[in-house]
């Protein structure tokens, strides 16, 4: 990886040969390297396997340049380049933009806002400076921690294969950025590193599933979590194992914190951005600054939140990040949005229409969440700016124990890992669907009783069902991760009625 | 000749790699104690796109990268082999030889080192856990006969020569075509894309593959509203072509396409449609249902063709996409079973002139015709050399990766249901009350496959073998094996669809791929919303 001071040095080069071009009217320059190392686990007792599978690093350097044209203000282009930080490289970026330029009328710009109290550019965590070795390390010590609580279980000699899996990852992500553009003073920069692990474990011969996941940012918390995740993954299983298949219908259920951060990541985040707003596929539209979860509930998203594992406090358009207030006591009162965005959503014709009549007259929406983002979350050098949140945190006002919540339902289900879930019907109709994994329990006269068999039931449900009229909100707001997704989430349990749930049939 | 835009043409990169590449393998091996096997592969690509929103412009851009994937291979002393991989993004480095060969040494060392450490930590684990650990020897990769060819890309307009302008005037100019269908289109983006692709795969064991692709898609995305009704729906086109194929349109036979204004406006104005059409209101219980190419695209895509990835199978995906139905375990599966009906065959075939055509995959091993389902019987995975040797099967070429940095991993080709005999029309005139399920929508599988929700774009009643209401919103529910065992009818009109974005692995990588089918007949439950 490229240094903080490298594309620092870099990026005041590129600007000055940017400003020296005469058909340039204003210019934005944005370099950054990211790393994301992977320690694959793939154990499977009875089929021969790696165990670290894929022990595998993306590198990705490089910069993108933007910019308009002295003869219309709105026609803009871009170009990106990898690996080559060189003012040739440079001049070959800008010929690319100009033959790329398009003539935006919604185009308005650069940002302008200044920097304020200059912000810290790293964050210092040590996993900025891992090296292979101790994600190998960790990854294999997941492994060790599952193995051995394996051997540990209760021996069962009629089983000759156990179908043990453990699968998952250790994985490092580490990224550094410098922008500049033709309204700032000086070139902002920032880095941030964080781990996120998970881990599956599923014992076939007791048909079982458990699952465990970690997501910090220092070496000291991948290290402690790496000893914990393996074991408690198998262990959780071996509690699960010969699940009941209960018949379907309509349930109360309480939906887990990785259920709720999957819905939530699905189904919820991309319909909270102005994009959305503006393309009319926001399962909000038209309800701005109103209700539209229980007024127990608020969602934040939180760059710099202390226990999140992202640190962000410059944005990939150069902005200073800030705390966006999603959900306030139910109501929706923000949206993620990044630069474009917030100018086409202020522009768009049909605002009043598409944010509905409880939206006050004057707003803003900051253009906080603008992010490059690339697979896994780490900052790519030639994404487009687009809305992404960081560590997005769900709080209740309110909130119950976990064990007051499983109270509440009385009979029905603890759902503690759902899988696949999509909008099924669109974005904006928020009806979802997907199926219950594992980690998953009947409830019955408000206790845990017998484990859920995994995989044997399909939800079909709408978002409506689990946000609006919960019968009780957790606590306590817990970490989850999505696969796949750029936020971290730290979200309570929640206790939903009337969820309908279809039988899956056991192959 | 192609008008190249840059310092100097990548592409040349792939020469010099024909010429010296097998030299910095075979150096490498020799220098370093325990390789057991290493390749690396390496690919340039150049892409073009165009994008319009609402009818005005949105973007232009052109991009030219390269990049490198090593794997290595290092047996322990004691027994075990390590497995070390390294992908990284080189850009214009690749241009200089130098330093394209100095980022190849590091990329190297790296996988050297990485094996090394995975073996030594294997070869403790064994020692420490005895037969807990055993699963951890993995089987020996076979050798093979070295290969050597060169792949050709076919277009008739090079990706590389055209001007941009010319993506974002089709692009626009397809996103007028919709605008002018009125106020119903809430929102509206239309991309198009054209790309060249140049990779060569280079091992120890002397193959060396060069492959070229050339790539053109055109996307739609679409939100119709009309009154309360809402409709977004999203579809792409594409061929391994150049841009020809969505100026002009393609007429080739199994996956032919209009040009893009065509293809969008047909898009926008059946959402159009659908807006205005009442949501299915789901009938009680399993009803008839006939699907027709589009839909059964997805089902192949998702119930077939992932199940059947040999990785997937054997667990090795377990955390994320998750097993198959079609193997519980080596000694319990469905090879050899009956799975579905005996009307009903399915296979992947990379040789087909489909969106996921291609000869070598990338560990350099020529792709077949693989038959998933014969009359029925579930008759075999798609696999890589690895999974090739623990399943006892000849690898059928089928580890392939998104990107010239990322993991090859077990995919799908041109992965479809074999056509039957039926006209279509048939199918449905024999329909006393059923429903077509027509254009697929948005999946949601269970963990190994073997049940399924898919949504349509339109769902129609079926009456007395006449087409009625139309339906939106509407989506098939049904545990995998009673679907297929349930098919009745299949028809003579197999198409394949382009799917340009297949998600799989961690880091998630997204793969171009056909999928299809002919009409299909069956029974299943269908949801409304």
């Amino acid at each position: 990886m490229r240094s903080l001071a490298e594309l620092k040095s870099f990026t005041r080069e590129a600007a000055r040969i940017l400003a020296r071009e005469k058909d340039v009217a204003s210019y934005e320059i944005y370099c950054a390297t990211a790393e994301h190392r992977i320690a694959r686990l793939a154990y499977t007792s009875d089929i021969p396997s790696r165990g670290l599978e894929e022990f595998k690093s993306l590198h990705a350097d490089g910069f993108q340049l933007r910019i308009t044209m002295r003869r219309d203000p709105h026609e803009v282009g871009a170009a990106s380049e990898a690996g080559d930080f060189t003012s040739d490289s440079v001049r070959d970026a800008i010929r690319r933009a100009r033959s790329a330029a398009v003539v935006d009328p919604h185009f308005s710009g650069f940002p302008a806002v200044p920097l304020g109290r200059k912000p810290a550019p790293s964050e210092k965590s040590d996993l900025a400076r891992v090296g292979d070795g101790a994600i190998a390390a960790a990854a294999w010590d997941v492994l060790d921690g599952a193995l051995e609580a394996f051997a540990k279980r209760a021996a069962d000699p009629r089983i000759e294969h156990p179908g043990l899996i453990i699968g998952g990852d250790v994985s490092v992500i580490r990224d550094r950025i410098a922008i500049f553009n033709s309204n700032f003073a000086e070139v902002r920069i920032n880095e941030g590193a964080h781990f996120h692990a998970s881990v599956t474990s599923i014992i076939e011969s007791l048909d079982a599933k458990g699952t465990a996941t970690a997501l910090g940012d220092s070496a000291a918390a991948m290290r402690r979590d790496a000893h914990v995740i393996g074991r408690d993954a198998v262990r959780r299983a071996l509690a699960l194992s010969h699940g009941v298949r209960p018949a379907p219908g309509k349930f109360r259920v309480v939906l887990g914190p990785q259920p709720i951060a999957e819905i939530l990541n699905y189904m919820v985040m991309g319909s909270l951005t102005t994009g959305a707003f503006h393309a009319a596929s926001s399962a909000y539209h038209a309800k701005f600054g109103a209700p539209v979860m229980d007024s127990r509930l608020s969602l934040v998203d939180n760059p710099m939140f202390s226990a999140g594992a992202f640190r962000r406090r410059v944005t990939c358009e150069g902005i200073p990040t800030r705390r966006v207030e999603l959900i306030r006591d139910g109501k929706l009162v923000g949206l993620l949005s990044n630069f474009y965005d917030t100018h086409r959503m202020l522009t768009d014709e049909h605002r009043a229409e598409k944010l509905g009549p409880s939206a006050p007259a004057k707003l803003i929406f900051p253009p906080l969440s603008g992010y490059r983002l690339g697979e896994g979350g780490g900052r790519r050098f030639d994404a487009s700016p687009g809305s992404a949140g960081t560590n997005v945190v769900m709080r209740a006002r309110g909130g119950v124990s976990d064990r007051e919540l499983i109270r509440a339902v009385g009979d029905g289900i603890y759902v503690g890992r759902i899988w696949y879930t999509y909008p099924i019907n669109g974005q904006r109709a928020g009806d979802f669907t997907c199926t219950v994994t594992g980690d998953s329990h009947l409830i019955r006269d408000g206790e845990i009783a017998e484990p859920l068999a995994p995989n044997c039931l399909r939800i079909n449900a709408n978002i409506a069902q689990v946000f609006e009229h919960p019968l009780a909100v957790g606590s306590t707001p817990r970490p989850a991760t999505v696969w796949g997704s750029p936020e971290a989430y730290y979200v309570p349990a929640i206790a939903a009625d009337s969820i309908a749930l279809a039988e899956v049939a056991p192959t | 000749m192609a008008l190249l835009i840059g310092r100097g043409d990548l592409f040349e990169a792939i020469e010099y790699l024909r010429r010296e590449g097998e030299g910095i393998l075979a150096r490498f091996a020799r220098s370093k104690r325990g390789i057991a096997y290493a390749d690396l592969r390496f690919e340039v690509v150049f892409n073009r796109s165009g994008a319009a929103v609402n009818g005005e412009p949105r973007d232009g851009s052109e991009s030219e990268n390269a990049a490198y994937f090593v794997s290595v291979y290092v047996a322990d002393r004691a027994g075990p082999v390590g497995h070390g991989q390294t992908g990284a993004e080189i850009g214009a480095l690749a241009g200089r030889p130098a330093k394209l060969v100095a980022e190849l040494r590091r990329g190297l060392n790296e996988a050297y080192d990485r094996a090394r450490f995975s073996a030594r930590k294997k070869a403790e684990l064994i020692a420490h856990l005895g037969d807990a650990a055993k699963g951890l020897l993995v089987a020996p990769i076979p050798s093979r006969k070295k290969v050597r060819d060169d792949v050709d890309a076919t277009f008739s307009r090079d990706p590389r020569s055209l001007p941009t302008d010319e993506l974002k005037k089709i692009s626009l100019d397809a996103s007028h075509e919709i605008a002018a269908l009125g106020d119903a289109i809430a929102y509206q983006v239309v991309a198009a894309m054209t790309e060249m692709r140049r990779e060569i795969f280079i091992d120890t064991a002397g193959t060396v593959v060069s492959q070229a692709y050339a790539f053109s898609q055109g996307d739609c995305y679409v939100v119709a509203q009309i009154g309360d009704g809402h409709q977004e729906s999203y579809d792409s086109i594409g061929q391994q072509r150049g841009l020809e194929c969505l100026s002009d349109g393609w007429r080739g036979e199994l996956m032919p396409n209009p040009s893009l204004a065509k293809f969008c406006v047909g898009l926008a104005t059946e959402a159009r449609e659908l807006a205005a059409a009442p949501v299915l209101k789901a009938p009680d219980g399993e009803v008839v249902v006939v699907t027709d190419p589009h839909f059964n695209a997805l089902v192949s895509h998702e119930v077939i063709g992932h199940p059947c990835e040999a990785d997937r199978a054997l667990k090795m995906e377990a955390a994320y996409a998750g097993r198959s139905w079609f193997l519980h375990s080596l000694a319990d599966n469905q090879l050899g079973k009956q799975v579905a009906s005996t009307l009903l065959s399915a296979c992947s075939d990379p040789s087909l002139d489909g969106y996921g055509h291609y000869r070598y995959d990338h560990e350099g091993t020529r792709g077949r015709r693989v038959m998933h389902i014969e009359r029925g019987i579930f008759s075999g995975f798609l696999n890589s050399r690895e999974t090739a040797a623990v399943l006892t099967a000849e690898p059928n070429g089928s580890a392939r990766a998104s990107e010239g940095w990322h993991v090859p991993l077990i995919r799908m080709s041109n992965t479809f249901f074999l056509p039957g005999e039926t006209p279509p029309e048939k199918i449905i005139a024999d329909v006393e009350r059923g429903y077509y399920v027509c254009g697929h929508q948005i999946p949601s599988i269970s963990e190994s496959r073997e049940n399924f929700r898919i949504s349509a774009r339109r769902v129609y009643e079926i009456d007395h073998g006449r087409i009625g209401r139309l339906f939106r919103s509407g989506s098939v529910i049904a545990d995998s094996k009673s679907f297929f065992s349930n098919v009745d009818a299949v028809g003579n009109d197999l198409r394949l669809i382009a799917i340009p974005n297949c998600g799989k692995g961690q880091p998630m990588q997204v793969k171009r791929m056909s999928n299809g089918g002919p009409t299909l007949r069956s029974r299943a439950r269908l949801a409304g919303n």
